[in-house]
């Protein structure tokens, strides 16, 4: 009897599900078995990955079988992550923080730049301009709809900010109270906030559950091979 | 004569056995005896003896020094033997009861009983007797003094010699510390009696040296004028114009006493005449003094009593008010009404405690019963002193009025308080010591009548009639306690006031501790000094409240509420145990199994597909469709392995619409490839390859945000190979592309809104005009949605639902979302019914625990 590939992979896959389900009766080793087998597949996937994809084609091959002036720009990284890697020596931990101080730096310069340049001026801009309704009319969008959505995009986002103002004033009793306007507005704001987090929430549900149909259309699928 | 006693008071004779008169209840006999000759203390049960007090002088008091010296002096000054035998049998009184003898004046003016109020009666241990007789009241006069005569004359000799009265002749330096009036008083007297030998132990010796001129000038104007009294009236007042009114009327008054009325009389104004400086009190018992004097017998005759009016009158107009008023004090007027104020306020107090002044009814019990036993000895009669007030004590050896007792005049200037309590110890002892004194020899038995006994008892105080019973009783301890008592060192004046002179002890105190030093020894029931002091009774109990207002008691309250707030533990919100909540895992995850398990194995087609398309997903078809055919597309893929039914689900549906893309794959995620080479197996239109090339997998793009970021400025050299390690830029996909901007589109495929936000931040810059359209999973689209809306992302497909809309308007069927459709809505309803019904379960359980809680308080 020879075992097609499809088959292996099916049973592994219906076990495996049904080890990931088991946690439904509580951590146990089923659910601990898979976890650790997934976990240790995809390291060695990922470290393959890492090989195969970037150590060598980029590092490695380059510093052999490259030009000089490849190679020359090779010993960076090279270096670079050398000292990263000694990090697995307690004693020579230190070494990496030239290597790591460079990354973070890079990183988060990046990261700062990516936010303003593309989030935060943009998302400015966005709120500001919904209420372009030349440009809503350009994206067959109703003023009346750009307008009501703008408005109700403006209020969430200013009552939101306000929810998080929370300055006070110490009253007569000791307790700590906003002012009242404040509290008017950061009450709307907290409306915004759930609906929010319920909009996320119902999200995380339908992923969940279309992951959960897209198991059980799985083991129907396995179990339909064999019927 | 020696066979009987005259009585000083009454002058009836008596045996001479007896010690108190059986008439009057007068003492006969001296209290106290002479003292030891040794400075030996007394001790308790012996019998005084003489003492020779002379080094001891120097200690006591000037007045009573003076006092004893007169009275010495008039007990040796005896002229005659019949006043010595008489002087006899009241010498060894004289010397111990000079003290005392102007006190006698009061109890000897029988005749002025009736001006003697009780209670002063009570103190001078005599028994308010009826009226009497004016002739029987006129019998006995100032015997005290020493006067031997007075002892002896018969009512002949009384009532005619009045000028008997007894006169103490003051020392001549004794006047020095007199006052100037009492010493031209007693410069005058004197002088008024030249012609009488008998009363020369008595009288005055005139001064010489000390007396001022003008008084001697007016001594010797007054002797040539003794018979002439009339004549004298007008001529001293002109020779003395410089003299004071009163002393002018003196010489007056001192003729006026020529005969023995006169005599008397001008003993009465010699004596009132320093009532011109004296304090009320002074002057009143001065008046009482007077009205003693002034009752004097009837044969004072009316002419003298004229004289005596008409130098009155003469001088009553220059006299003071005060003066003025004295007449009115010598009538009948109560004696009350001249006592001080501290006696008066006693006087008018109840029947018992009236007679009594407040200082010396306060020293002793007023109103026990008879049976118990007061609780001071009569011995403390003597500190009377110290309940006196202090302007009297002051007075008391300072005043030189008392250096004079024995005189008349000194007599009237004696204070009550010293009378009466001088007075009062001779009742006193008689009557308490009477029984127990049979040890002491120097005094005899009481013979008095019951009649009498009964007569002081039954006006006596109640304090001193309890005393005479307890002494009875007190008669009966054993001689051995008596002899317990332990001598104390007192002084010789002292020793001969004290009462423990007379013989033994008394304690009528209940407390049979003898006191065995000081002045109070052989004493029982003195209170104890602070040395083993011991309260009788529990200490007074205090109570511990803190005194504090209502403002800060609440104050307190809220500092307690504030303390016990910080203190006690804030109770923490329980969350649902484990057991709860795994139980409605199972049953949740029973009824998903139940219920989607025969939809998904049937393929049921229950629900039919959206229809409405969201812009986001109306946009992302028109940019799909947008898209020339067989444009190079990069495709990014961003999600786990987990949610690949999803995203293949949501995005399969674009990519059928794409026509001949030429699509390149690149990932950020190391999973990313391997997905990409999942999706692509997808049996799709754009996918097959059929119409078009090969996709090209970059596959792993490594750096995250700036592998991006590098990726967007110069692809080729962040992602040189495919995932098979091939030159990724020279192959047909990628040919003539050397940048982001040369992409007909860029679509991420992400179920994570960060990789899609770095992919859209950091390619903002590079990418140019092309179009991002993103695939989200539902669990992102929440965050990659304001990326729409702000026009960064021109179309947005999230999760199934999107799938299903893009899919159910490109014509398709039968593809993917259909297969999970129908699972997906009865999941998203069942999901509903479970919010829903968990939320209204919650709601009443919460309103059970309200009312339960509601009913609890």
């Amino acid at each position: 009897m020879v075992l097609s590939l499809d088959l292996i992979t099916g049973l592994l896959s219906f076990v495996f599900t049904l080890f990931i389900f088991s946690y439904l009766i509580g951590d146990n080793p089923l659910f601990r078995i898979a976890v650790y087998i997934f976990v240790g597949v995809s390291s060695g996937y990922i470290a393959s990955i890492a090989w195969w994809q970037v150590i060598w084609p980029r590092l490695i091959n380059p510093l052999i079988f490259g030009s000089i002036l490849e190679k020359g720009f090779m010993l960076v990284p090279l270096i670079g992550a050398i000292l990263i890697f000694m990090k697995i020596l307690p004693r020579m931990a230190g070494m990496a923080r030239f290597a790591m101080a460079f990354m973070v730096g890079v990183g988060a310069a990046v990261t700062i730049y990516g936010a303003v340049a593309g989030t935060l001026i943009p998302q400015v801009l966005g709120t500001i301009n919904i209420f372009d309704l030349l440009a809503a009319s350009a994206r067959n969008v109703s003023p009346i709809e750009s307008i009501f959505n703008g408005s109700v995009i403006l209020a969430g986002t200013i009552f939101t900010l306000i929810y998080f103002h929370f300055g006070a004033r110490p009253k007569a009793d000791g307790s700590m109270q906003r002012m009242r306007l404040i509290e008017l507005f950061a009450w709307v704001g907290r409306i915004f906030i759930g609906i929010t987090l319920g909009t996320v929430f119902a999200g995380v549900y339908a992923a969940a559950l279309t992951a959960f149909i897209e198991r059980i259309i799985s083991i129907i699928n396995f179990i339909g091979n064999f019927l | 004569m020696t066979d009987v006693i005259k009585c000083p008071t009454c002058g009836k004779n008596n045996l001479p056995d007896q010690e108190f008169c059986q008439y009057c209840r007068s003492r006969l006999t001296p209290l106290t005896g002479a003292l030891k000759g040794a400075d030996a203390p007394i001790r308790p049960g012996q019998i005084p003896t003489k003492k020779n007090t002379a080094e001891l002088e120097p200690i006591l008091p000037q007045w009573l020094r003076d006092a004893r010296d007169s009275a010495r002096k008039t007990t040796e000054n005896e002229p005659t033997p019949q006043d010595k035998q008489k002087q006899e049998s009241f010498s060894a009184s004289t010397s111990s009861f000079d003290l005392l003898a102007g006190l006698q004046n009061q109890k000897e003016s029988s005749d002025e009983e009736n001006e003697v109020p009780d209670w002063l009666a009570n103190l001078t241990g005599d028994s308010v007797k009826p009226k009497k007789d004016e002739t029987e009241s006129s019998e006995v006069r100032w015997v005290e003094l020493g006067g031997e005569k007075d002892f002896a004359r018969d009512e002949e000799s009384q009532t005619g010699s009045a000028g008997e009265t007894a006169h103490i002749e003051p020392q001549s330096n004794e006047k020095e510390d007199l006052s100037d009036w009492f010493r031209d008083a007693s410069g005058f007297q004197p002088q008024l009696q030249p012609d009488q030998p008998a009363e020369t132990e008595n009288s005055f010796s005139p001064p010489t040296s000390d007396t001022p001129d003008w008084l001697r000038k007016m001594v010797a104007d007054s002797e040539p004028q003794n018979d002439q009294a009339q004549s004298l009236d007008s001529g001293s007042v002109s020779a003395f114009p410089d003299s004071p009114d009163w002393l002018r009327n003196m010489p007056l008054e001192s003729n006026l006493q020529s005969s023995p009325a006169k005599e008397l009389d001008n003993t009465f104004d010699a004596a009132s005449a320093p009532f011109v400086e004296e304090p009320d009190w002074l002057r009143a018992l001065g008046g009482s003094q007077d009205n003693v004097n002034a009752g004097t017998p009837v044969d004072l005759s009316q002419t003298s009593l004229g004289t005596f009016e008409a130098g009155e009158s003469s001088s009553a107009d220059k006299l003071p008010e005060w003066m003025e008023s004295f007449p009115s004090i010598e009538s009948d007027k109560p004696l009350q009404g001249t006592v001080p104020k501290w006696l008066k306020e006693e006087t008018s107090a109840t029947s018992a405690e009236a007679e009594i002044p407040v200082w010396l009814s306060s020293g002793f019990p007023a109103a026990e019963p008879a049976a118990t036993a007061p609780e001071k000895p009569i011995a403390e009669d003597s500190s009377l002193l110290g309940d006196i007030p202090n302007w009297l004590k002051a007075s008391a050896p300072q005043s030189s009025i008392f250096s004079d007792e024995q005189s008349p005049a000194g007599s009237l200037d004696t204070p009550d308080w010293l009378k009466t309590s001088s007075d009062e110890q001779q009742p006193q002892s008689r009557s308490a010591f009477s029984e127990i004194e049979s040890a002491s020899p120097a005094f005899s038995a009481d013979t008095q009548s019951s009649e009498n006994m009964d007569a002081l008892f039954t006006d006596m105080p109640d304090w001193l009639s309890k005393a005479t019973d307890n002494s009875s009783l007190l008669s009966q301890l054993p001689a051995a306690d008596v002899n317990l008592i332990e001598p104390g060192e007192l002084p010789s004046w002292v020793q001969a006031m004290r009462p423990s002179d007379s013989g033994n002890p008394l304690s009528f105190s209940s407390d049979e501790t003898l006191e065995k030093r000081g002045a109070l020894a052989g004493f029982q029931g003195v209170l104890p000094a602070v040395p083993g002091y011991a309260a009788t009774s529990k200490p007074k109990a205090y109570s511990i409240k803190l005194n504090a207002s209502q403002e800060q008691q609440t104050h307190a309250a809220y500092l307690e509420q504030i303390l016990a707030g910080e203190t006690a533990p804030l109770p923490i919100a329980s969350f649902s145990s484990l057991q709860r909540s795994r139980g409605l895992r199972w049953v949740i995850t029973f009824i998903f199994f139940v219920i989607l398990t025969p939809v998904l194995f049937l393929r049921t087609q229950f629900f039919a597909m959206p229809v409405g398309v969201p812009n986001e997903i109306g946009n992302a078809m028109r940019v799909v469709q947008a898209i020339p055919e067989g444009a190079p597309v990069l495709v990014a893929f961003d999600y786990e392995p987990a949610r690949v039914g999803e995203m293949e689900a949501a995005a399969a549906p674009i990519f059928k619409q794409l026509r001949n893309p030429n699509l390149t794959f690149i990932s950020t995620n190391e999973t990313g490839g391997l997905l990409a080479e999942h999706f692509s197996s997808i049996p799709l239109d754009g996918l097959s390859g059929e119409s078009g090339p090969q996709p090209l997998n970059l596959g792993y793009l490594p750096g995250g945000q700036m592998g991006i970021r590098a990726f967007g400025e110069n692809p080729p050299a962040a992602a040189p190979f495919d995932i098979s390690l091939s030159p990724a830029w020279a192959s047909p996909q990628l040919q003539g592309i050397t940048s982001l901007s040369q992409f007909a589109a860029l679509i991420i495929i992400s179920d994570n809104a960060n990789s899609t936000r770095a992919w859209i931040e950091q390619t903002s810059d590079t990418r140019g005009a092309i179009p991002i359209l993103v695939i989200s999973s539902a669990q992102a689209a929440p965050m990659i949605q304001p990326y729409y809306d702000s026009r960064q992302v021109s179309g947005l497909v999230t999760g199934l639902y999107g799938g299903a809309v893009v899919e159910q308007n490109n014509g398709s069927t039968g593809e993917i979302t259909r297969k999970y459709w129908d699972a997906y809505s009865i999941g998203m309803y069942l999901a509903m019914v479970f919010i829903l019904g968990g939320g209204l379960l919650n709601l009443a359980l919460g309103l059970r625990d309200r009312v339960t809680a509601r009913e609890a308080k």
